[in-house]
């Protein structure tokens, strides 16, 4: 019995292998697989990871952002191509996105992932290159387009304040920010790392123009000099909130899209500036060997750069577009929210994607040590 | 033949831990002497680099206090519930048994909301007015101790109220009979008897410990960055799954010296 099974799924597998290929179509793959288990057997065990008669699975972060994926980018894919896409919102963090690849039978397609991340497992050869003939460049912001990613929205840590304590004087740049004289109370900062280095380095003085390539050395000085006023270190966005919500930190640094919810929940008890921001893109990405094939997961992207399924995921989760034609469909009064509209964008500098492509681990390593200790 | 039938018995569980945890972890094995490349190399980091022997040190640290402590208050906890009067019995059988059962995570954000600076307890102390500022009581190493501690107690009750209540009363009596006074009772007969008990619950407690990853995360404010954690970060965070898996490695063989040492002391043979 044993061996039988054993046997079946080998069958299955190669059938799968032929079908990947595209030697029998998905269609005929799936009968022969019934065929060959029998439709109970099939209904109980499943297939194999492939995605019968094409579906794509999407992987993002959780929370709401499943919902606002699957509305603005899902439905509309399936209703153009009839290919389903599924919401997963498990994280693709960079171990994860690798731990899919070298099981060999990847269950996901196309992932929201960090561009460096992507960057750098690509140069692995974990991650498809981005077709620029299916994807559009001309739909992005210039720069914002990378081998192995292409980016799909912005965000930015900026500066989130308590606006009952600092409501007539407004911290105006990153040296605020670390000024506990001139503006007393606790900080909140992230524990990724990410954004933080170059807040620590404005606050220390350095321009904008001047941040790449970081100063390591520089910036954890810094950090060691100030991190006995920082109330938490802040691991994912919820957590972020709640420390601006209760009042345990009177100036955090956090996402954009928290920042705009934060300033709705507490009817302007929070506010925030764009003013030395640090934006930060969001990118898909499409895992080598995905099930649900190459082309179908870069039509999805490219479907996803469509102006007014982006506007969708601004209205939801506050993403910044990153098609800039966008930009001009958000309402007036809300344009203040989008962190790559013009007038914000130029406040703020963009992480550099090839930096932290380079540095990123051991860089995180230093920080947290230095958080820890 | 004897030994047969219980063999047959045990097999599935054997098969079960087989599958499910020592083929696993012989593929940790493997990772931690071939990733990136063949060599101990990532045993040599884990064990001379100085973040990663911070963090060693920061848990070995954390998990010793959070065990004298639950130990301690687990048997006044058992006192009561063992030799207590009936209403104060079910009592302290209510306080062990509920928190036991609500989540770690509830219980995690309990002590978030009851002791951050603008928490019920600050809020009461400064109302008061015994104090200005408030006290820092989570998100730091006191934090992670409240919590690790409230939820390692039940941990610790278990087997100490098994001792004692295996306690041969007229022990006690022939003690009180031979004129020894209360406390002389308590501490040459009855806690030696209960020692075995002690033992098992500093043991349960301690290694339970070491692997604690949602409490630390939550109520050290991002700061006490545990083992547990540490592997989350090289295996998901900034990949480096050769180095994960030796420190995992060096946690296992770390646990199991100590599972066995203490198991032999615990065994017939070793008892004196």
């Amino acid at each position: 019995m044993k061996h039988c099974d054993t046997f079946t799924d080998d069958q299955l597998e190669l059938l799968a292998d032929k079908a990947r290929q595209g030697k029998i179509s998905r269609r005929k793959f799936t009968q022969l697989g019934a065929a060959l288990l029998g439709s109970a057997a099939l209904a109980s065990r499943g297939m194999p990871a492939l995605a019968d008669d094409g579906q794509l699975v999407f992987v993002s972060w959780g929370g709401d952002a499943v919902d606002a994926y699957d509305d603005a980018y899902g439905k509309p894919f399936e209703e153009a191509t009839g290919i389903r896409v599924r919401q997963d919102g498990s994280g693709p963090t960079e171990g994860s996105i690798q731990a899919q690849f070298e099981s060999g039978s990847p269950t996901w397609d196309i992932v929201d992932a960090d561009a460096f991340s992507a960057e750098s497992l690509g140069k692995k050869g974990m991650i498809e290159a981005i077709d620029y003939d299916i994807v559009d460049k001309s739909k992005m912001r210039d720069g914002f387009g990378w081998e192995y990613s292409a980016s799909s929205y912005f965000f930015s840590y900026i500066i989130a304040y308590d606006a009952t304590k600092f409501g007539d004087n407004p911290p105006t740049s990153m040296v605020d920010f670390f000024d506990v004289e001139a503006f007393p109370g606790k900080r909140s900062m992230y524990k990724w790392g990410a954004g933080m280095w170059e807040a620590l380095l404005m606050g220390d003085g350095v321009a904008q123009a001047d941040l790449y390539p970081l100063d390591m050395e520089r910036a954890h000085d810094k950090l060691k000099g100030f991190k006995e006023h920082v109330i938490s270190f802040w691991g994912n966005g919820a957590e972020s909130q709640t420390i601006m919500l209760n009042g345990e930190a009177s100036m955090a640094l956090i996402w954009s899209t928290r920042a705009r919810l934060l300033e709705q929940d507490t009817d302007g008890d929070v506010k925030f500036i764009w003013q030395d921001g640090v934006i930060s893109p969001g990118a898909m990405a499409v895992i080598k060997g995905n099930p649900g094939g190459a082309e179908a997961a870069m039509k999805f992207i490219a479907s996803a750069q469509d102006p007014e399924k982006q506007l969708v995921m601004f209205d939801m989760l506050s993403q910044g577009p990153a098609n800039p034609a966008a930009d001009e469909l958000i309402p007036e009064d809300e344009r203040r929210f989008n962190p790559v509209a013009p007038g914000n964008f130029e406040q703020q500098i963009p992480l550099d994607v090839a930096w932290y492509e380079e540095n990123y681990g051991k860089a995180l390593d230093e920080y947290l040590a230095i958080v820890s200790a | 033949m004897p030994y047969l039938r219980p063999m047959i018995l045990l097999a599935p569980l054997l098969m079960f831990l087989g599958l499910a945890y020592v083929l696993p972890f012989a593929g940790v094995i493997g990772w931690s002497v071939t990733l990136p490349e063949p060599g101990m190399q990532n045993y040599t980091a884990a064990l001379t680099d100085p973040l990663i022997l911070s963090v060693f040190w920061r848990t070995l640290r954390i998990c010793a206090i959070v065990t004298v402590i639950s130990v301690v208050m687990g048997y006044i906890l058992s006192l009561l519930w063992v030799r207590g009067t009936p209403l104060v019995r079910t009592l302290t059988e209510l306080c062990i048994l509920i928190p036991f059962w609500i989540s770690v995570l509830t219980r995690a954000f309990g002590w978030l909301a009851l002791l951050s600076s603008r928490g019920i307890l600050n809020g009461w102390l400064e109302g008061l007015g015994i104090i200005e500022d408030p006290l820092r009581l989570v998100r730091n190493e006191f934090g992670v101790v409240v919590g690790m501690v409230h939820f390692m107690i039940p941990f610790a009750v278990f087997p100490i109220a098994s001792a004692m209540r295996s306690v041969d009363e007229r022990t006690l009596m022939a003690a009180r009979g031979m004129g020894a006074s209360r406390t002389r009772i308590f501490w040459q007969v009855f806690v030696p008897m209960t020692a075995a008990g002690l033992m098992g619950a500093a043991l349960l407690v301690f290694v339970f410990a070491i692997g604690f990853f949602i409490t630390p995360a939550i109520l050290g404010g991002g700061r006490s960055v545990m083992v547990a954690e540490m592997i989350y970060l090289r295996i998901f965070q900034s990949p480096d799954w050769g180095l994960a898996a030796a420190v995992s490695v060096i946690l296992m063989v770390a646990i199991s010296a100590l599972l066995a040492l203490l198991l032999k002391q615990l065994s017939p043979k070793g008892a004196k």
